[in-house]
């Protein structure tokens, strides 16, 4: 049998048998014995873990004394000196779910490996479902029961640093991590049986599950366009003739600035595509197609615009992962907004 | 953006979101001959700027109007 | 439409005095074989050199690989389509294979000028690469074969390929008259009618985008690559090579699309678990957003005039053509016809989809990993004994050696794999994980 390991327990007030809402301005109360619903994780430990203290937090307290309640954690965790921290089940509260992964996070900053565990769309889980690991459970506190066996196994095996299994076999939400690794049947026999799954009306879980793509807040209309520079951008992978730069075709490690100012428009035989994605010869011949300076130079010079940005800017948008296009696409609008650049137009291919 | 395959643009993030004419020539179309492909470049960015002073609560995709410029490649 | 496809399987492979199958060993008479490819005059030359599994061998580079058959009786002839072959219509009569057997087409000849896509891809017989790639368990009879110079690209690649399709049919041609040992009879049977519909909407790359040519080399469909609206495939017409050519990834050679597991699959369930509909062959790289929206559309009616409760849905290549096969399984789901997509991912950095473009109807996907060989964690692939094909290539990917003026490498040194690595038709237990 292993030595028990040290586990600490974050819960709120409600949980630690404190109070509700009137409770909820509680500030972080340290208890070195096992206190209301840490008892109920206690158990499921069993003899292989020993709860040395129960972290006490009222909702309200953490959300509005944020740097009090993480020092007040971070100086109980050192004290304490736990292998693991556990924090919740927060279910579906959403100030509790919050302060659950914020305490896991403070937990890690101080080397001490953590999990929590609440309803898969508490706000915590969007907050920081990527750096802290979250069990999911019901949204009502009923799941109780349901929650704890997991999170306790979970909490060992950290304590324990053992080498952690996929999130479906481990049972935590996936934290936008993917790697490789072999399943017990090929592809073509995973496939058909699960469409003969699906047909037949019976459950399946796809191997990938949707994952919705980040909206983005709409930038403010532009209000006087005559006075505004624009910026021309494109993906389409332009390059003056011969690359000199030595722009890859694909996989974009980096963006290219090129100066217009003296230019009224791209000629062909001074620019060329490079980019392994589409048949590059027409924006060759003709690289307004991309990117449309004679257009603007006519609107500029027909005072519809104030200005064309005296910068272009151009990578080859194929074969790039999405963080890396990501890093890309902020370090140029972070160089056109220091350049008090109005607007932009991205053509992209 | 300028895009010819609009929609993805539309569904990922960007929230104003112009008609190109194909890949291979976002903004403008050889087959319509030098002039008529100046014209119709000019309308994708006329239309561009346009969008670019719309007030847009979220992803919008903005059509440069006129005749179709849009060959199919079928056999 | 009935088809008998009688196997030989094939354990080792020798040259010899004649070319002849017996018992499991091919001989092979490799005078002949040469003479039959040098029919043609505009090859200037080639060889043959043949490659066994366990061998410390690399073949570089690797166009197609094609698994020998020949009509023995039945319409047409196998591979059909290609530079005058006939057009007839396969899949009828008797065809017979050579099994564990690929002809391995190596050519320096690229695809085509227009940049964007370049022959990239090797086979070693041993090691790490071997593992995971069907074709390194085959005896691979491998033609070095050079056109001549002067020839345009479009040309190099025809006189290139039926070069490989004149071995094929020569070494296919030693069984055509024998008795097989392995005899399996294709037919879609009456089956009862409880069983669900399902139809099998295969989507493959057509090069007409990157090259802007309709002729380009690639997957053809009857010896065309062109983008043309889906077709509609009776599955023996596939046995029959129907649906073949030299492809940029290892995953959908010739050989990998008469051997399908996902239409072989489809097919032996066929009056058990399922009524095997047909298969839609949906070519891709469309570039406006109405013209892929287009076939979607169709595609999905195409599936539902024939009847279809479900389609399983497979793609062989990647970047924006995703687009209008993910619309497919869209519009199929809308239709109310279930689907199934077996896909391989783009990268899972920083947490992003690792789908180009996430669909919520697309709840029923089987991965087969990363395609970037990147992010399969192996490392350099161990250096061997013997290379067939040439001895020098560019590190990395062929088309950025011109820019980063990145050194030629030694391909019998220890490099990184193809970038590639795509199982299409899930061959593979390789997949990915959420973690």
């Amino acid at each position: 049998m292993n030595k028990p390991v040290r586990v600490v327990h974050y819960i709120n007030q409600f949980f630690a048998g404190i109070g509700g809402e009137a409770a909820a301005n509680a500030p972080v109360t340290v208890r070195h014995e096992v206190v209301g619903a840490a008892r109920a994780l206690q158990a499921a430990l069993g003899g292989e873990a020993e709860i040395v203290g129960t972290l006490i937090c009222g909702d309200n307290f953490f959300h509005d004394e944020r740097e009090r309640a993480r020092h007040a954690v971070r100086e109980a965790l050192r004290s304490l000196r736990p292998d693991v921290m556990v924090a919740g089940p927060a279910f579906e509260a959403g100030r509790y779910g919050i302060a659950c992964a914020e305490v896991c996070r403070v937990a890690a900053a101080e080397g001490v490996p953590a999990v929590t565990a609440m309803h898969p769309s508490n706000p915590g889980v969007m907050m920081h479902g990527r750096e802290v690991m979250i069990v999911p459970t019901t949204a009502s506190a009923a799941g109780m029961p349901q929650a704890v066996p997991p999170l306790a196994r979970l909490a060992l095996k950290l304590a324990r640093r053992e080498a952690l299994g996929t999130a479906d076999s481990e049972g935590y939400l996936s934290r936008g991590i993917r790697r490789v690794g072999y399943r017990p049947e090929p592809g073509y026999r995973r496939a058909i049986d699960m469409l003969l799954t699906k047909l037949n009306g019976r459950p399946y879980v796809s191997e990938i599950p949707y994952q919705a793509p980040a909206m983005v807040e709409p930038a403010r209309p532009v209000a006087e366009l005559r006075r505004t520079s624009v910026a021309l951008v494109t993906t389409g992978g332009l390059v003056p003739k011969g690359n000199p730069d030595g722009q890859t075709s694909g996989n974009a490690q980096r963006y290219f600035r090129y100066s217009i100012e003296q230019l009224q428009s791209l000629r062909p035989g001074e620019w060329e595509a490079y980019h392994v994605g589409y048949f590059t010869h027409l924006v060759n011949k003709n690289p307004n197609y991309v990117l449309p300076l004679g257009y603007m130079r006519e609107l500029e010079k027909a005072g519809v615009i104030g200005s064309v940005h005296p910068y272009a800017y151009t990578l080859p948008g194929v074969s790039t992962p999405v963080a890396q296009a990501e890093r890309l696409g902020l370090g140029i609008a972070s160089q056109l907004l220091e350049a008090k650049v109005g607007a932009g137009l991205l053509v992209s291919t | 953006m300028i895009s010819a395959i609009y929609d993805l643009a539309l569904t990922t993030g960007a929230n104003r979101v112009v008609r190109g004419c194909r890949i291979e020539h976002v903004c403008g179309n050889p087959d319509l001959g030098p002039d008529k492909d100046r014209e119709y470049g000019m309308r994708i960015i006329t239309t561009a700027l346009q969008a670019l002073t719309t007030e847009v609560s979220g992803p919008t995709l903005f059509d440069p109007q006129g005749a179709s410029t849009e060959t199919i490649h079928a056999s | 439409m009935r088809l008998e496809l009688g196997t030989f399987p094939v354990r080792d492979a020798r040259f010899g005095s004649a070319t002849r199958w017996d018992d499991g060993i091919l001989t092979i008479d490799r005078d002949v074989v040469l003479r039959a490819v040098h029919d043609d005059p505009l090859v200037a030359t080639a060889s043959l050199e043949i490659a066994r599994p366990g061998e410390s061998v690399r073949i570089w580079p690797v166009r197609d690989v094609v698994e020998p058959r020949v009509k023995v009786n039945g319409s047409g002839v196998v591979y059909p389509g290609w530079f005058g072959r006939s057009i007839e219509t396969v899949g009828r009569g008797r065809t017979h294979r050579l099994a564990g057997v690929g002809v391995v087409e190596v050519s320096s000849v690229n695809w085509h000028d227009a940049g964007g896509d370049f022959v990239d891809e090797y086979i070693d017989m041993v090691g790490p690469w071997a593992e995971i790639t069907p074709q390194s368990a085959l005896i691979n009879v491998c033609l070095v074969v050079e056109p001549d110079p002067a020839l345009a690209v479009q040309t190099k690649n025809e006189v290139v390929h039926r070069a490989t399709l004149a071995v094929s049919d020569t070494l296919a041609a030693a069984v055509r008259g024998l008795r097989p040992p392995e005899l399996e009879t294709f037919e879609l049977t009456t089956a009862p009618a409880t069983l669900p519909g399902v139809v099998y909407i295969q989507c493959v790359h057509s090069p007409q985008a990157m090259s802007h040519s309709e002729h380009t080399f690639c997957t053809g469909t009857y010896g065309l690559t062109r983008l043309t609206p889906p077709w509609l495939l009776h599955p023996n017409e596939i046995l029959d090579g129907a649906l073949s050519g030299p492809y940029r990834t290892l995953f959908a050679t010739s050989w990998t699309v008469v051997n399908n597991p996902i239409l072989l699959d489809l097919y032996r369930r066929h009056g058990r678990d399922l009524r095997f509909l047909g298969v839609i062959v949906f070519r891709t790289e469309w570039t406006t957003q109405i013209e892929k929206d287009l076939m979607a559309e169709q595609a999905a009616k195409l599936a539902q005039m024939l009847g279809a409760q479900g389609a399983m849905v497979t793609w062989d290549a990647g970047g924006n053509e995703y687009i209008e096969v993910v619309h497919t399984v869209r519009a199929c789901e809308r239709l109310g016809i279930k689907t199934v997509f077996l896909t391989s991912e783009d990268s899972p950095e920083g947490g992003a989809p690792s789908l180009l473009k996430p669909v919520p109807e697309a709840d029923a996907i089987v991965t087969t990993g990363f395609f970037n060989t990147r992010y399969l964690e192996l490392g350099l692939m161990p250096p061997v004994e013997r290379v067939i094909g040439y001895g020098q290539k560019a590190a990395g990917r062929a088309v950025d050696a011109t820019v980063v003026g990145a050194p030629q490498v030694d391909t019998a040194g220890a490099i990184p794999p193809p970038w590639r690595h795509d199982d299409h038709y899930g061959f593979t237990r390789l997949s990915s994980f959420a973690y």
